[in-house]
């Protein structure tokens, strides 16, 4: 074993310099305990400020659409296209973000591309064209992906069932378009409503295991 | 549907979610020396029927709107070969992953936990199980079988044990989440019947004063002198030690190992048991190392305390207390025979089952409050982590030991030296002792070594046989032992 005649310690390893007072040290090297791991640089903070970015970026490119006119002529081609890629680049961060639950990240998609549908609807002066097809249709879809999803990647119902849960209850929002009159073609929102009634009802047979989850998040 | 068991996490171990930063994620580890290199193949049959036996170990972290809870999962741990820093984080935000990992390098086997799982008594129960279980497996057929597995004990935890085994509705005792096999719940309701939270986990009340500090102390009416005691000191800054944080936030760690009875033998000599010796020398290694303190002349060290040596158990969740003792330089004797006896005046009257429950109680008042509970999580973590970072503020180190180990046979005798390791945000000595080895592990967030190479000289110097292993943290120490 190696001694640091300094601090009269003997020394595992192969040490050269006393690891305590960096004096050279003497003697046979013998194995370390411990092995030398390469030093490492986490990704999450490069991710962190990435993300951080997109978000800046992203809301500061919607918000700046409030500087221009509304309306269906003052929107252009390339405002349209800014808004795309901005939108397109909200859904690619939002999904990467919540990769890990696809149930969770559902949710989120229904929802952001909602609000932007509807905000995007507003900056071209409003034709309610977001609530009558583009909500109505993203809520059905995301609700049969969903559908679809959990069983063909069996995800055990336990994982999904609160995020699926809010998922239908999105799709019974176009009900409300309807009911308040928001909307300019009603078949769209009728088959979406209809298409979640049908579900919660059968979600209804779930019950019991709904509530043990919903117990379980909401312990006090 | 597979309705899976869950329990949830008490705010004691709440606190180590929040708390947990890129430099401390809140990981400790136990390893045991055994007297061959290991095979892996037969520690993962040793791992595999520990696991079985241990539910609370089969748990993922998952969060709620109030509170996080431990879920019972299906997943199978792995060992490997150790090929991370030590103490790396475990959790991770939205994984499904296992709280804990083993290891396995050279002689060593190591295991890795995330401390809301569970604290290092809890740890060690795993663990000698497990060695028990391996060297069982690689001596079969030398030694007679044996009926069970599972006696492995901690010297400390004796007690929890016997008590498990004698009481009659064991069974029974079981959480209705039957995640976790908590035979203590039992026993301190029972004890502490009179109290009038005894509604719900007792488990919780239990483990809450990890996280008082001696916040509860100051409102104590029945210790009106510890109140000006407190006020007086919050008054006076601690030294904080400051240091270079190493490349990639991975914690420093430099091991000493050195003969049990004669360290014993010199804390004797003082009339001080082993932890308050270590602790006054770490305190002499610091102000030592930092030429003599500068303008804040206290230091402050936090001690847990294993509860489980005054209230019997057997829960292998965190089941501790910390206390707080310092010393003021400059002020009176400063040599280390006063400052352990004025840390151990300190330290043993905290340091009683009466002291301690009273703090358990207070706590646990704290934590029931119906305030706090309806306050949703990332809020509890945000006051979590203020609590922390005013707590931190006054202390200077931590020091925690073990105490002695001893497993059954035939582990016992094939295994040596033992160690333990904390991630640490500030410089923390870890002791444990087996097989007559008692190893001091300091580790750090930071890359300097002063006050070790203070606290090994000053052992050597005292006539001490210390031999240091250091993990290689900075690129010029990896670029060395690579050539």
């Amino acid at each position: 074993m190696r001694r640091c005649t300094e601090c009269a310690v003997d020394i595992e390893g192969s040490w050269t310099q006393c690891p305590l007072c960096t004096a050279p040290v003497a003697g046979e090297a013998i194995a370390s305990p411990l092995p030398d791991v390469p030093l490492e640089f986490s990704r999450r903070r490069v991710l962190r400020v990435l993300f951080l970015t997109s978000i800046a970026v992203i809301l500061a490119s919607y918000v700046a659409q409030l500087l221009f006119s509304r309306g269906l002529a003052g929107i252009g081609v390339l405002r349209s296209v800014w808004l795309g890629v901005i939108t397109m680049w909200l859904v690619v961060v939002m999904a990467v973000r919540k990769r890990r639950n696809v149930a969770k990240g559902t949710v989120y998609l229904v929802v952001l591309v909602g609000l932007v549908c509807v905000y995007w609807d507003y900056l071209t002066g409003w034709r309610a064209w977001s609530l009558t097809y583009a909500v109505p249709i993203v809520c059905a879809c995301s609700v049969i992906a969903l559908l679809i999803t959990v069983r063909v990647m069996r995800i055990e119902v336990g994982e999904h069932i609160i995020y699926s849960g809010l998922t239908l209850l999105l799709g019974l929002a176009p009900i409300g378009f309807l009911a308040f009159g928001w909307v300019t073609n009603p078949l769209p929102s009728s088959i979406c409503g209809a298409l979640g009634c049908t579900l919660v009802l059968m979600r209804l047979a779930r019950g019991p295991d709904l509530r043990h989850e919903l117990a379980k998040r909401l312990h006090l | 549907m597979t309705r899976r068991a869950w329990v949830r996490l008490d705010n004691a171990s709440n606190i180590f979610l929040a708390a947990r930063t890129d430099a401390d994620p809140k990981v400790f580890r136990i390893s045991a020396e055994v007297d061959h290199v290991i095979d892996p193949q037969l520690l993962q049959e040793a791992l595999d029927a520990t696991y079985d036996r241990y539910r609370l170990y089969h748990a993922v972290l998952r969060s709620g709107v109030f509170w996080y809870y431990l879920q019972e999962s299906d997943l199978r741990p792995l060992v490997t070969a150790e090929e991370l820093h030590t103490c790396a984080p475990i959790y991770q935000a939205d994984r499904r992953r296992l709280l804990f990992r083993v290891m396995h390098h050279r002689q060593r086997i190591i295991l890795e936990l995330f401390h809301a799982l569970s604290d290092g008594t809890g740890a060690l129960w795993f663990i000698a199980d497990m060695v028990t279980a391996y060297i069982r497996l690689r001596h079969a057929g030398q030694n007679p079988p044996f009926p069970d597995i599972g006696e492995a004990i901690d010297p400390e935890a004796d007690r929890g044990r016997v008590d498990a085994g004698t009481l009659p509705d064991d069974d029974a005792a079981l959480p209705a989440h039957g995640l976790i096999a908590d035979s203590f719940t039992h026993y301190f309701r029972r004890r502490r019947r009179h109290l009038r939270s005894v509604s719900e986990s007792a488990f919780s009340r239990a483990a809450a004063p990890v996280l008082t500090g001696d916040d509860d102390v100051r409102s104590s009416p029945s210790r009106p002198w510890e109140i000006g005691w407190m006020r007086r000191r919050s008054s006076k800054k601690v030294y904080r030690v400051r240091g270079t944080r190493t490349p990639d936030n991975r914690t420093r760690a430099v091991e000493l190992t050195m003969p049990v009875k004669e360290v014993l033998a010199l804390a004797r000599a003082e009339g001080v048991g082993l932890t308050i010796y270590l602790t006054a020398l770490f305190f002499e290694s610091i102000r030592t190392s930092s030429g003599d303190l500068g303008k804040h002349r206290s230091l402050a060290a936090s001690v847990p305390v294993n509860l489980r040596q005054f209230f019997p158990s057997t829960s292998p969740r965190n089941f501790f207390a910390t206390i707080r003792v310092e010393h003021r330089y400059g002020e009176g004797a400063d040599d280390l025979g006063s400052v352990c006896r004025q840390l151990d005046s300190q330290f043993r009257p905290k340091a009683t089952p009466e002291a301690l429950e009273r703090k358990l109680r207070k706590f646990i008042r704290f934590e029931r409050m119906p305030v706090l509970r309806i306050v949703p999580r990332p809020l509890k973590d945000v006051i979590l982590k203020l609590v922390n970072w005013s707590s931190n503020r006054g202390l200077s180190i931590a020091v925690s030991n073990l105490g002695r180990v001893s497993l059954p046979e035939p582990a016992d005798s094939h295994v040596g030296r033992m160690l333990f390791h904390v991630s640490a945000a500030r410089p923390q000595l870890c002791a444990i002792s087996h097989a007559g080895l008692l190893t001091i592990s300091f580790t750090s967030p930071f890359i300097e070594t002063g006050h070790i190479k203070e606290f090994a000289r000053l052992l050597t110097a005292s006539g001490i046989e210390v031999t240091v292993a250091a993990a290689r943290v900075t690129e010029a120490e990896l670029a060395e032992g690579k050539r």
